[in-house]
């Protein structure tokens, strides 16, 4: 019997220290703070009590918020841009889901000049688009209208809908709907009962990219705009020069507010998708 | 069977007439809403009401509207290079993090894509202000005594330009990274090389496609980028963007406009077809892996 | 539940330029079990979906019972299928994938329950009833997938290698689980596969099939000991090819000279198509046995033991390979490598065909 050790614990062995891998992190923990150092340093200024922009705010205050929120103009601007992205979100989320299952399941002739149409939007500049619907919006009276609005923004919106669509759609066996129709199930009623299920969450996810494209979107919308209707964007383009009390970095973090919250929604949903792809137990 | 029954006849497919009427919606609203009001807009500036090409040629026999074109270009290309480098090392790291860690890096580049660009640019223009950050925290740390002028600089819009388009060369290097099987990282590393040869010799060739695509998305969303040249830049940044807006809203001058948005067009369009031939014969050779 | 016939009629199935099917016939009794049997291009999988309704034809006809179905529509014409990778909806539970075409018939939801519970018991997986299809194996995704496809009571069920993505053991359980059901039901049943084994176990008869066209439709003895052509002859378990020259050949029969210069024998019955010149010899490695006299001389190059039988791999003076499979209890004295003997058969035992028939 040999007698204990008189070293306490286990040996324990280290990792040599990775220079090259500490150099990268460092670096890249420095792009990650210049990234999001302006969207946070926004946030802190919207709660100082001054009446100009300061940093660190001296006090807490929810004044701004107040004085947005009672503001008749701005009232009205936030809920244009809200109707508009309700109804751009509605119109491209159905639109793009046809189009998508079109693509995915059909073959039609078509599909060629559609494939290539849906990158337009994403391609061509907004500008450009913006002053061309400014032309044609004004000839036909669809300056500051709903109808205006919303056309130009579910261009906008269909890329994205469409592309997350016919993800999801490529990750559906096609079989299964052919299965459905050999047990006697009509094209509509498998997509209804086997295809759509599966495809929800992505469905849902895109009508809420839809909706923050549309609600954010500034070039556009600044060219459709008229006097009385002028989007939320609009309002703050025309505001961030000149205003120079809290009121802008208040409605800020209230939009940055929103977009965390489409975010952490998106990727729920991703997460449920997967969870019913991978036929997770009912409980 | 009659030619409408024919048409209208489902199998294992969509039948072609179905695929066209559920492709209809889609078809029309590009139409009405893209298709027709960008070349309505092209043939304000071809044709007046006789076909003419004065007001392309003014866009190029004018030195201050060349350089403008050429600001811009320059600009763009200058953005797409210090989104590269500041973005790929980003999406590197990303590519080799798992969990928690990744999801929280994730969400510091999906964060900004999804918020508003307006937010973005106002973040900076309060930051590079005179009284911004930026100037009051070289103060308070002794480097420089007077505030800088930051803001309606070159500088300015090619940093804030860069923040905002960073996500777009991040998303696309991160998918082509995550997409090389690890065994040709440990391969080479059994057959002796260092790890910046590894990277060098095969993480770098394969990343290609990724680097291609995520720059081209940089590039020709700044050639035609509105709100922050607008709001950072001033009258001595004007892009071709800009430019373009003030033809419009302020000189009320539609043809040359449109000749301008022309000009713009022919560009984008250009370099995407030329880019997506090139990439297109790359992903076959030696991207995908 | 008794199945009904089904009838293919001059089917042609053409996508432009490439013809799948072309000019294919074939009755299938009710309650029979048909094979299509093929290499991957033959065609079968593309008649299996003109069956079902998944593809149209070109020309022909397809008849269910006393229907014909060829235009209409696949939810209308009342068969059963079990797809290669199952295809069970995996969002549903294992009870809800088999009541589903009871919904789409607008069953109650309580008789809806009772039946689907049944057929899940023909195939022996009434305690899975609750489960998802993710929590399944392979083999019981398939039974499933099974029960889903009779529950309704079809006339036909269609089967497009069900068994492929099985492993072996799994596969033979399977086999005779599907002919038990079948059995049971009495339905007709068209089963596609490339395996020949699968088809000659399992079907009452098989067509036989290559690039399109049928090459021959018979019970599993039939293709075997008389195939109608070089094709099913060499597709269809082992086979031997020898070029021969023709001596005569006539109403009694033929004479053919053997490489080798020994002369050989065939019965009328065992010659498919006229011969005249060149011919080729088609014998089965079983039917082979070393001869004193006559025969083909043959140089030994291994000799391999498997168990039952011993395969004997031998080159002809003219270069082609030969196989015999000999009893290892045959008596056959020990062979090295390089012997010369000659191997040799009963005249019933070989067939002859024209030069690439």
């Amino acid at each position: 019997m040999t007698a204990p050790s008189p070293v306490a614990g286990p040996v324990i062995h280290r990792k040599p220290l990775d220079g090259g891998k500490l150099m990268l992190s460092a670096y890249v923990y420095g792009v990650l703070l210049f990234i999001l150092l302006p969207l946070v340093i926004i946030i802190p200024m919207s709660f100082s009590p001054r009446e100009f922009l300061e940093f660190p705010p001296s006090g807490f205050t929810l004044r701004w918020y107040g004085e947005y929120l009672a503001d008749r103009r701005w009232q009205d601007a936030t809920i244009l841009s809200l109707k508009v992205a309700v109804l751009t979100s509605i119109v491209a989320t159905v639109i793009g889901t046809l189009t998508a299952y079109a693509l995915a399941r059909g073959r039609s002739v078509f599909a060629g000049v559609v494939r290539l149409l849906i990158v337009g939007p994403i391609v061509v500049p907004h500008i450009a688009l913006a002053i061309a619907l400014y032309l044609i919006f004004q000839r036909i009276d669809l300056i500051g209208t709903l109808t205006g609005f919303v056309a130009a923004h579910v261009v906008l919106a269909l890329p994205f809908v469409i592309f997350t669509v016919a993800a999801a759609l490529s990750r559906v066996d096609a079989d299964l709907e052919c299965a459905a129709m050999v047990c006697g199930a009509s094209r509509l009623s498998a997509f209804r009962h086997v295809t759509l299920p599966m495809i929800t969450p992505a469905v849902v996810s895109s009508a809420l990219f839809a909706f923050i494209i549309s609600f954010d979107e500034p070039v556009i919308s600044f060219f459709v705009s008229s006097i009385r209707q002028r989007s939320l964007p609009r309002r703050l383009f025309e505001d961030i020069e000149f205003s120079l009390t809290p009121i802008i970095p208040a409605i800020a973090t209230l939009l940055t507010l929103l977009s965390v919250i489409i975010l952490v929604a998106a990727w729920g949903l991703q997460r449920w998708e997967q969870r019913r792809r991978e036929g997770a137990a009912k409980s | 069977m009659t030619m409408l029954a024919r048409w209208f006849r489902g199998g294992r497919w969509l039948s072609p007439g179905a695929g066209a009427l559920l492709l209809l919606p889609f078809a029309l609203v590009m139409a009405l809403a893209f298709v027709y009001p960008l070349f309505d807009l092209l043939s304000q500036g071809l044709f007046a009401p006789n076909f003419t090409t004065a007001h392309y040629q003014r866009v190029f026999d004018q030195p201050v509207y060349l350089r403008i074109l050429w600001r811009t270009l320059l600009t763009a290309f200058s953005v797409t290079v210090l989104c590269l480098v500041l973005g790929f090392p980003v999406a590197y790291l990303l590519a080799r993090l798992q969990g928690f860690k990744a999801a929280v890096v994730a969400a510091c580049i999906l964060l900004p894509l999804w918020s508003s660009v307006l937010v973005r640019t106002y973040a900076w223009v309060v930051m590079l202000r005179r009284e911004g950050l930026v100037n009051s925290g070289l103060q308070s740390l002794g480097l420089i005594d007077a505030p800088l002028k930051l803001l309606y600089t070159e500088g300015a819009v090619l940093v804030a330009m860069a923040h905002v388009l960073l996500p777009f060369v991040v998303l696309p290097i991160y998918g082509t990274l995550k997409n090389i099987p690890p065994d040709y990282e440990r391969a080479a590393l059994v057959m002796g090389a260092k790890r910046f040869q590894v990277f060098r010799e095969v993480i770098l060739p394969l990343s290609m496609p990724g680097v291609a695509s995520g720059s081209l998305m940089v590039f020709l969303t700044a050639i035609g980028f509105y709100v922050t040249p607008a709001l950072i830049g001033g009258p001595q940044q004007m892009m071709i963007s800009t430019l373009i807006s003030q033809q419009v809203r302020e000189l009320l001058n539609w043809p040359f406009a449109s000749a301008l948005v022309g000009v713009l067009l022919v560009v984008v369009l250009g370099i995407a077809a030329v880019f997506n031939r090139a990439i297109g014969i790359d992903r076959l050779t030696g991207g995908k892996a | 539940m008794h199945g009904v016939s089904v009838g293919i009629e001059r089917l042609k199935v053409a996508y432009g330029p490439v013809t799948a099917v072309n000019d294919v016939s074939l009755d299938i009794a009710p309650g029979e079990f048909l094979a299509l049997l093929g290499p991957s291009g033959s065609g079968k999988t593309t008649i299996l979906m003109t069956l079902a309704g998944f593809e149209h034809p070109s020309a022909g006809r397809i008849l269910i019972g006393s229907d014909d179905v060829t235009t209409r529509p696949t939810n209308q014409r009342n068969i059963g299928m079990v797809f290669q990778r199952y295809s069970l909806f995996p969002h549903m539970s294992v009870r809800d994938n088999v009541a589903f075409p009871l919904k789409m018939r607008g069953v109650a939801k309580g008789e809806r329950a009772r039946l689907a519970e049944a057929a899940l018991a023909k195939v022996r997986l009434a305690d899975f009833a609750g489960r998802m299809p993710a929590q399944l194996s392979g083999g019981q995704q398939q039974r499933v997938a099974l029960a889903r496809a009779i529950v309704y009571e079809p006339r036909v069920l269609l089967m497009d290698e069900p068994l492929s993505a099985l492993d072996k053991n799994l596969r033979e359980e399977m086999q005779l689980e599907i002919l038990r059901l079948k059995e049971q039901l009495g339905i007709t049943v068209v089963f596609v596969t490339h395996d020949q084994q699968e088809a000659l176990t399992m079907a009452d008869r098989v067509a036989v099939l290559s690039n399109g066209q049928l090459q021959q439709l018979g019970s599993p003895r039939d293709l075997y000991e008389a195939p109608a052509n070089r094709f099913v002859a060499g597709f269809v378990g082992e086979m031997n090819f020898l070029d021969v020259a023709v001596v005569r050949s006539g109403a009694d029969g033929a004479v053919v000279r053997l490489p080798g210069g020994a002369q050989a024998m065939l019965p009328p019955a065992q010659i498919a198509g006229s011969v005249v010149g060149e011919a080729v010899l088609a014998v089965r490695p079983e039917r082979l046995a070393p001869v004193e006299t006559g025969g083909v001389p043959v140089t030994v190059e291994q000799v391999v033991y498997s168990g039952a039988t011993m395969l004997l791999v031998a080159r002809v003076d003219g270069g082609a390979e030969i196989r015999a499979r000999i009893g290892t209890h045959a008596g056959l004295a020990p062979l090295a490598r390089g012997q010369r003997i000659a191997l040799g058969w009963a005249p019933d035992a070989a067939r002859l065909f024209p030069p690439g028939a």
